[in-house]
């Protein structure tokens, strides 16, 4: 119960510290707003070239859906934990968190609590409400949200252990931003955040089932904007996701493990 | 002791020696040199699959063909690298300004602005530099338009207004910090605001138009600038002016940058 | 004689955002926002003569240096009129930057990867040395510092000792008429902080440099300067040398016991005899030390006070400490 309660008052300065920044919040949002009238003009124009009204499957609409919740989901959960950990590595920080009583994977996560659940609240269910609003019962609102749930969170679980290990990585070297940047193009490409996976020729979209990252951002999403009924699909896809996340669990904590020792050993 | 004013060639003699030693070091670190490089590259490459994956398979977007939207997209990636490798420094500066260090830049007898820039040189934007120069050869060599020497004049002064415009952007994005907290997602935004460079403005209504074009200049970084080779018969007017615009934004965010920096009085924000 | 640095009635204040506290005070800052005004110097005046050495003290937040970014042309004034050489140093930053040198203890201003002769070739074209000047500087700093320890190294690899001497020797390499040294001495071993003085020492007396000093080291104090100026809350509160002051305070003696048993008993046998005096009594390893005000009290009177009940093994008298001084002068003003 303790922990519990020390987890809590992480969340709870987090809440605090988000709240504080209200200039960021609103600039957030318009630099949301501003990226989803891009999106909105550029498939409105691939969609209008195309001759047709449905594209690899999908439609302007369904596409345009697809994409805003993408990005209220990327919102919610890039924590730039990399850049966290890069800084707590660098300054030498890391080693008072070491000596902590709760272990760092824990307690980073725990800190960073905060902040998901403010933008969950003020970025992901506003903007979700809209969109049901605006499209007016394209979404099922159905069991289809109550599998969102564990989708979401096992999203965000392998989206963290993704950003541990990289983050782990600049214990080995310097330079922060090149692995950051590195990590972000791959995860955002190949999780289908910015361009549904839908449109990705089939070779590819092969060799991208056997990845991690489509668990992030393809698999909730597509959950969340199915009827529902399928139930085969839902559990295999519950079920590969909840398997990812079990696996990159035990990888981070393993390699982060192996690296501390490494670095603690060599006095870096 | 009398002291010569100090005039351009003075700024351009000392840049050039203070950078040579800030490239030096950095290559020194082998490691993150490398690391870096290959970020950049990753995100490249990433850039043009994306692209690829979107209009690869649609044949004309809004009048625009395909080697025509490369052509645009190469042309952003050499307009933005003078202001990710002049620049650079501005991402350091909140923190700086933060911590109080900005004060000790504020003690020699040369231009604040122009000391803070040179401290850091960001090698790696030659390499971005590069993709956009193969991607602008690629796509200039299939849609057949004619090498003549007007025309690479023409690029060059183009290339160069169209670079202002982002450096304004994405200064007055960092200057913000001297007034606001957490101005770090602004200087995000601008940062995001490029990739929005490399799409014609004509697939926008005239709401955002008008937004892309006169608020936020993100037009002028690829598109207008862009029109001069890629349709010179049609260039609108705004193309031509795009050099004076270019400079006035510049000058602006320059002025708002060290009004930040005057005001500063040593401690954070 | 026109002086080097004049202050008339100086006065800066700040707008504060006050923070509410807890979960509720966030959601209230996020609509209105709250400012108070803070006074950081309150009319203060002085003047500084060149070449002098000028001591500032004061706790921490007094405003000293605030005092000294007005004075490097950093901040403006709220009101007042500051010269520095002449010049106002906000309105001309770049001509005032010219004639002064600035060095903080902690943050270098010197290139971070260069090795330092780099850093002096830089500001060399920076500050436009004529070449000749260069050179004897260096020669001049050959003679005074150990060059072949440092020349070469970049700054990032010195110790603390060796980068603040390297920022000392690049603030007067442009022959500066003021050089504001903000805690130089900080966070350095005894034998490091001697050199330090000593440099500071050298190059003032042969460039004629006029130096403003921030310190809490009372070794910088007494080592430096002949006159220090005191800040606290803003105000001044004692501007002149520092033989004046321990004349002020002269009746006060520091009497030193060397006792033979334990030192303990002696100290509590004295605090309970001296109860509700104007004394402090102090300890070290092997000394006790009583600060006394003979007014009260004869330095004799205690000795003898001691001895009938300890041994003594050996015993000092001394004027009054310059730590000591300042101690009381924080405390009880002047």
């Amino acid at each position: 119960m303790n922990r519990l309660k020390k987890y809590l008052a992480l969340t709870r300065a987090g809440i605090i510290e988000c709240i504080n920044y209200r200039m960021s919040l609103a600039v957030m949002v318009f630099g949301n707003l501003l990226y989803l009238t891009l999106i909105y003009f550029v498939w409105k124009a691939i969609f209008a070239s195309s001759g047709s009204d449905v594209v690899n499957g999908m439609t302007f609409e369904t596409t345009m859906i697809y994409l805003v919740l993408a990005t209220a989901l990327f919102n919610f959960m890039e924590m730039y934990i990399v850049w966290e950990m890069g800084r707590d590595i660098q300054s030498g920080k890391i080693a008072l968190n070491l000596i902590r009583p709760m272990e760092y994977r824990n307690y980073l996560f725990w800190s960073v609590s905060g902040s998901f659940v403010v933008n969950f609240v003020f970025t992901f269910i506003p903007t979700f409400i809209i969109v049901l609003l605006v499209t007016k019962g394209t979404i099922a609102l159905g069991i289809n949200l109550l599998y969102f749930i564990p989708a979401v969170i096992l999203a965000v679980i392998i989206n963290y252990e993704i950003d541990f290990i990289v983050g782990t990585i600049c214990l080995y070297t310097e330079s922060i931003w090149g692995i950051n940047i590195m990590k972000q193009a791959v995860v955002t490409l190949l999780s289908g955040a910015t361009i549904p996976l839908a449109f990705f020729p089939d070779k590819l979209r092969t060799v991208i089932d056997y990845l991690p990252f489509r668990a992030i951002y393809d698999t909730p999403l597509t959950l969340l904007l199915s009827d529902g009924t399928d139930k085969n699909m839902v559990m295999t896809k519950l079920a590969i996701s909840f398997l990812w996340a079990v696996l990159m669990s035990v990888i981070s904590r393993l390699f982060w493990k192996v690296s501390i020792k490494q670095v603690t050993v060599n006095g870096g | 002791m009398d002291v010569k004013k100090r005039g351009i060639a003075f700024y351009f003699k000392i840049y050039f020696k203070i950078i040579t030693q800030d490239i030096k070091s950095r290559m020194s670190y082998r490691a993150d040199f490398v690391i870096s490089t290959l970020g950049m590259i990753a995100t490249n490459i990433v850039g043009f699959a994306a692209f690829w994956l979107m209009f690869s398979k649609f044949p004309n977007i809004n009048g625009w063909g395909y080697y025509e939207m490369l052509f645009l997209y190469g042309f952003s990636l050499i307009s933005i690298t003078p202001t990710q490798c002049l620049l650079d420094n501005n991402w350091n500066l909140r923190r700086c300004v933060f911590d109080g260090d900005f004060v000790k830049y504020c003690f020699r007898p040369i231009n604040l602005f122009f000391y803070y820039e040179s401290e850091v040189f960001d090698v790696k934007g030659l390499g971005q530099l590069a993709f956009g120069i193969g991607t602008i050869c690629y796509s200039w060599h299939h849609l057949a338009i004619p090498v003549t020497f007007v025309a690479i004049v023409k690029l060059i002064v183009f290339l160069v207004t169209a670079s202002l415009f982002m450096m304004a952007m994405q200064n007055a994005a960092a200057a913000t910090c001297f007034w606001i907290e957490n101005s770090f997602y602004i200087l995000d935004l601008s940062l995001k605001l490029k990739d929005y460079a490399k799409y014609p403005v004509t697939i926008y209504n005239t709401v955002f138009r008008f937004l892309f074009t006169f608020l936020l200049p993100v037009a002028f970084i690829a598109y207008y600038p862009s029109l001069v080779i890629l349709r010179p018969d049609e260039v609108p007017v705004l193309s031509w002016l795009s050099p004076v615009i270019g400079a006035v934004f510049f000058y602006l965010s320059y002025k708002m940058w060290m009004r930040g920096a005057s005001r500063y009085d040593g401690s954070g924000s | 004689m026109e002086k080097m640095i004049e202050l008339k009635n100086i006065t800066k204040e700040f707008k504060v955002l006050n923070r509410r506290e807890g979960l509720k005070g966030s959601f209230q800052d996020l609509f209105s926002r709250d400012y108070k005004i803070i006074r950081a110097v309150d009319d203060i005046s002085l003047s500084v003569g060149q070449g002098e050495i000028v001591g500032f003290l004061g706790p921490n937040g007094a405003g000293k240096s605030t005092t000294i970014k007005m004075m490097t042309g950093v901040l403006e004034p709220t009101s007042g009129e500051l010269m520095v050489n002449g010049r106002i140093p906000y309105k001309n930053r770049t001509a005032n930057s010219q004639e002064i040198g600035v060095v903080f203890g902690q943050r270098s201003q010197l290139w971070w990867a260069l090795p330092l002769v780099e850093s002096f070739k830089l500001l060399k074209d920076i500050y436009q040395i004529p070449q000749k000047d260069y050179d004897d500087m260096m020669e001049l700093y050959g003679g005074l510092v150990n060059f072949d320890e440092i020349l070469h190294k970049p700054v990032r690899q010195m110790s603390l000792g060796q980068r603040t001497l390297s920022d000392i020797l690049a603030a007067f390499l442009h022959n500066p008429k003021v050089v504001f040294l903000d805690e130089p001495t900080i966070g350095l071993d005894v034998a490091m902080k001697s050199r330090i003085r000593e440099l500071i020492l050298e190059l003032n007396r042969q460039k004629n440099t006029t130096v403003i000093l921030t310190t809490h080291d009372m070794g910088d104090v007494d080592a430096l300067c002949e006159r220090i100026v005191i800040i606290d809350k803003g105000k001044m509160l004692y501007d002149n040398d520092i033989q004046h002051l321990r004349r002020f305070f002269g009746s006060y003696r520091t009497l030193k016991i060397r006792p033979g048993e334990d030192m303990k008993e002696v100290e509590e046998h004295l605090e309970k005899e001296l109860a509700g005096m104007d004394v402090r009594i102090s300890h070290d390893d092997e000394w006790i030390s009583i600060l006394i005000n003979e007014e009260q009290i004869k330095v004799l009177n205690v000795l003898e006070m001691v001895q009938e009940k300890h041994e003594i093994k050996d015993m000092q008298l001394e004027e009054i400490s310059t730590e000591d001084v300042i101690k009381k002068i924080y405390r009880e003003g002047v």
